[in-house]
């Protein structure tokens, strides 16, 4: 096991492939594998930050396990893996990223690292629009002089400006038209 | 951050401003003002004058005609390609469609401001454009966001800004955002700004049109006529 914390599952129903993806991983991240789509499902009872899951599988499909995982609002990302060169539709499914058969080590390990870039700008994203809103706030209801004086506002200013340089650092794993995509597509339905 | 060394963009034509003469790419820019100040023909001018210079031009338009917003930003750029230009229209009858026109440019429709994810692959699809004419520079005009967050959540659209601004960011290309300030309280206006590098206020006084611009330096510039 890696001394992570963060999650990959991989959905898969062929052991040695599974297992091929599981090498490529566990040096950075911890990974737990399941068989089929239900008992993906089973494993997402506990915390996993990226999902790998198989589209064409016996029993539940890919898209079934993903519409299950977005209708129970799981805080994962989902890299679809399938055989066949997907577009935009897919995207559109709802799933994070892609990636096509046969997948290559330094592919899977970019994807998930790219994954993880993601959730993490979305976690500074929606951290700093509450501190730019709650600034707002306090700035309609009080006087400057208050406002001067109260530490509250300073550390909050501070806050701010440490967040948006943060910010300013990541792409956010934005860096195509397909991060793009599935970033602005996770907008309205993730809070 | 993409070629930040390389090339700047220089807006000074249209806006005399020292930090506005060499742009940094990836620069999104909100600009404010009140209503029917001449917003929209600053930023077609802003567009023509890139296109001119064989750049991209994008606007994604949510209250007019894409159609009229290209032959807008064309008036500028009597030089221009028109396979350069690109309106994404946010208020069309279709959903995801795109429309060649007889000049070349290309308009995408979208049925509603809030379709974000339509928008969005409406502006990848004008990025490609640029890339198979081989242009690496371009120029996106948002029209507006007062629009916006009459359709769609506040915080849906902020995210949704910085989110542009970061795909802008590493294509190389800058962005101007309009907003309505007689349209939204302080707090919004306040709120929307933080999406943005920085702001460009706009104002009537007599009859003049005038302008500053805020957070490039460490102060606000003082306030200059624009043409």
């Amino acid at each position: 096991m890696a001394d992570t914390d963060q999650v990959v599952l991989v959905v898969e129903d062929e052991p040695d492939v599974a297992e091929t993806y599981r090498l490529w991983l566990e040096e950075r991240y911890t990974v737990i594998v399941a068989e089929s789509g239900d008992e993906g499902l089973e494993m997402l009872e506990e915390r996993v930050d990226v999902v790998l899951l198989d589209r064409m599988m016996p029993g539940l499909s890919g898209s079934e396990v993903l519409s299950e995982i977005r209708s129970q609002e799981l805080d994962c990302r989902v890299a679809m893996v399938t055989a066949v060169e997907p577009d935009f539709d897919i995207l559109e499914m709802g799933f994070d990223a892609y990636l096509s058969k046969p997948v290559k080590s330094q592919q899977l390990r970019s994807t998930v690292e790219n994954l993880l870039e993601r959730s993490e700008y979305d976690s500074l994203l929606q951290e700093y629009y509450s501190m730019v809103e709650k600034q707002a706030t306090i700035e309609a209801t009080k006087g400057t002089t208050e406002l001067e004086n109260s530490d509250e506002y300073h550390d909050l200013r501070e806050r701010i400006a440490e967040l948006r340089d943060e910010l300013s650092e990541t792409l956010g794993g934005i860096e195509d038209d397909e991060d793009f995509i599935a970033t602005i597509r996770g907008l309205s339905d993730v809070e | 951050m993409s070629n930040s060394a390389e090339f700047t963009y220089d807006l000074s034509e249209m806006l005399p401003f020292e930090g506005l003469s060499s742009l940094r790419p990836g620069t999104s820019v909100l600009v404010t003002g009140p209503t029917m100040a001449g917003k929209d023909r600053l930023l077609y001018d802003v567009l023509g004058d890139g296109v001119s210079q064989n750049e991209a031009g994008i606007v994604v338009t949510t209250d007019g005609d894409g159609g009229e917003s290209v032959d807008m930003v064309r008036s500028k750029a009597e030089t221009a390609d028109d396979s350069l230009l690109s309106a994404i229209d946010c208020r069309a009858q279709s959903d995801r469609e795109e429309t060649e026109r007889d000049d070349g440019s290309c308009v995408y429709s979208v049925s509603s401001p809030s379709e974000f994810t339509s928008i969005g692959i409406g502006i990848t699809d004008a990025f490609s454009r640029a890339e198979e004419a081989n242009v690496t520079r371009g120029r996106l005009a948002l029209t507006s966001l007062s629009t916006m967050v009459r359709y769609a959540d506040q915080k849906t659209v902020f995210k949704f800004c910085h989110v542009l601004s970061q795909r802008l960011n590493s294509a190389g290309f800058i962005g101007l955002f309009t907003l309505n300030s007689d349209a939204h309280d302080e707090q919004t206006i306040s709120v929307i700004k933080q999406a943005f590098d920085a702001n460009i206020e706009i104002r009537e006084v007599d009859g003049e049109k005038q302008g500053r611009v805020l957070g490039l330096g460490s102060q606000p510039t003082e306030w200059r006529p624009l043409s």
